[in-house]
């Protein structure tokens, strides 16, 4: 995809969105509601066709050359209905129809983890079951892309787990997997690279590892009793209620360093949390970045 | 893009599936259809015996009306309610083209309709006096053509439906004026100013009306059959031709919402 835009009406919901999925890789588009990952998952799937920019699937322009790229790609939708009054086993039959080479429908249900419900009609499915059935059906066809418009939403922990570990199954099979989620411990476990969206933009991405590298790490602790921070051996330390708090590219070091100094002091550092970045971290450190320009431009204003 | 024969000959079943379980169809599309289309010209025949013209005049005027219902409306209703809930959508999402599944569902409601045109047809000359179509070919095709455009015009009215629930009363004007132009109210236009019944005329269901009198005609051969049926196949023509226009300029897979 290169220098996608995509407007309704008046509003922008994508521009200049740009990002290469190699085969058989996990891709995560993260980003908060509105950012516009869904607007380019649906662009990529051909739902919409792109105001400006390239956009190619397995090289195939997805609108114009749409039915190709359907039948190699599976699409989990992030809002699609069902046919209330078919059975879990009903709906995967008639899907089976619709996709060429399908696989054998018990063989869908339990990839999906449905095989006890096969019977069940979809109206009386929960939220969580739905999703899995929508799994399901994406991956009837053997897609060699996958299009996961937030795949696990709705789903309990365990679902959650088994339809990871299809995901990583169906990667370590040569599928390329697009994903789009809020749960950034799962785009974190599954993707190996990724990019953030905001408010239509890219705004960070890359390699899940090098830029989480490039993050810094986390060491909190409870300051011991008449310690403040000017007397930490560390500058940098800031206040987060009654912890002491390092934002640092080494955490370990940093930790190596103040439990040292704490010995010799015969302190103790209370609560200490050593942690790497996470997801999590450069996802909120985008976010106090957003508030601070914000607060910028209404001082401006 | 192309129709796939065999996609649509699936989405056609999966389809005709689907209509067999919808109750809203079964009493609308299909008990309407059927209590309808044989009740009334029976009863007409009950109370007048002896008038064949008239009796075929209200057998074909009932059978555009409720025609309407089994076509344009459901067609109407069933599209919107599947474009609101997103299942257009899913259909999508499959390798199926888009023709494909507009035409499945087209071609299942002209299957659905023809067959219960066949039923009530066969009731009727059973147990009325209507005779046997002369021209049974002739008749046959006024049925499919006239179930064919009225399905197209059904899936392009759903451009103008904001939401599922309003198909069903916005069709309701057009299955009135059909209904009155076809005589399946009773000859209510020759009450009417002779401009209306002209109008009510270029209604595609007068066209099917046309056709199939004269498939019923006592008299006529080959030739003065395709005369006759000329220029109500001409009409449908440009019917079907309006109706894809629209449905390939304007028609929303999606809801507005969405």
């Amino acid at each position: 995809m290169d220098g996608l835009r995509k407007s309704y009406g008046d509003f922008t919901a994508v521009r200049d969105v740009s990002f290469e999925v190699a085969q058989g890789e996990i891709f995560a588009l993260l980003g908060r509601n509105g950012a516009g990952k869904t607007t380019t998952v649906e662009v990529l799937a051909g739902f919409q066709a792109p105001d400006e920019g390239t956009v190619r699937v397995l090289g195939l322009d997805p609108v114009r050359d749409r039915a190709a790229v359907r039948r190699s790609s599976g699409i989990m939708l992030q809002e699609a209905g069902f046919f209330p009054d078919l059975t879990v086993a009903q709906t995967v039959d008639a899907w089976r129809d619709f996709v060429a080479a399908p696989r054998p429908r018990d063989e869908a249900l339990g990839l999906a983890g449905l095989d006890a419900k096969a019977g069940t009609r979809v109206r009386q499915l929960s939220g969580g079951e739905k999703r899995r059935l929508d799994l399901a059906l994406a991956i009837l066809s053997r897609p060699d892309v996958l299009f996961l418009d937030e795949p696990t939403t709705g789903m309990d922990p365990r679902a959650r787990r088994d339809t990871w570990e299809v995901i990583l199954d169906l990667a370590r099979q040569g599928t390329t997997i697009l994903l789009t989620t809020h749960y950034l411990e799962e785009a974190q476990h599954l993707a190996s690279s990724m990019v953030i969206m905001d408010r239509g933009t890219v705004v960070a991405g890359g390699g899940m590892a090098e830029t989480l590298a490039a993050q810094t790490g986390r060491v909190a602790f409870e300051l011991p009793p008449s310690v403040g921070l000017r007397d930490l051996p560390l500058p940098g330390a800031t206040p987060e209620g009654d912890l002491a708090v390092y934002r640092v590219p080494d955490p370990d070091l940093a930790a190596h360093t103040l439990l040292d100094w704490a010995a010799g002091r015969g302190l103790r550092l209370r609560d200490l949390e050593v942690r790497t970045a996470t997801l999590e971290d450069l996802f909120l450190d985008l976010a106090t970045d957003e508030r601070s320009e914000t607060d910028s431009e209404k001082e401006v204003v | 893009m192309t129709v796939s024969a065999r996609d649509l000959a699936v989405v056609t079943r999966f389809n005709g599936r689907l209509f067999w379980r919808d109750r809203t169809a079964l009493s609308t599309s299909v008990a309407l259809f059927l209590l309808l289309g044989t009740g009334m010209p029976l009863m007409m025949d009950r109370l007048q015996p002896g008038s064949p013209e008239f009796l075929l005049n209200m057998h074909l005027g009932v059978l555009a009306t409720v025609l309407v219902v089994a076509t344009f409306q459901q067609t109407a209703v069933t599209l919107s309610a599947r474009r609101d809930q997103l299942l257009l959508k899913r259909m999508r999402a499959t390798g199926l083209g888009d023709r494909d599944i507009l035409g499945g569902e087209v071609a299942n409601l002209v299957l659905q309709s023809t067959a219960l045109t066949a039923v009530v047809s066969v009731a009727l000359y059973a147990l009325t006096s209507l005779p046997v179509p002369r021209d049974p070919l002739l008749y046959l095709f006024a049925v499919v053509a006239g179930a064919l455009v009225l399905c197209l015009l059904g899936a392009a009215f759903t451009v103008v439906v904001p939401r599922s629930e309003l198909a069903a009363p916005m069709a309701m004007p057009f299955f009135l004026l059909a209904g009155l132009g076809a005589g399946g109210f009773g000859p209510v236009t020759q009450m009417l100013p002779g401009w209306v019944g002209t109008v009510l005329g270029v209604l595609p269901t007068a066209a099917v009306t046309d056709m199939a009198r004269v498939a019923y005609a006592a008299r006529g051969g080959l030739v003065d059959d395709l005369g006759a049926a000329a220029v109500p196949t001409l009409k449908l023509a440009l019917w079907a031709a309006a109706a894809l226009l629209v449905i390939a300029r304007r028609f929303r897979w999606e809801s507005r919402k969405s």
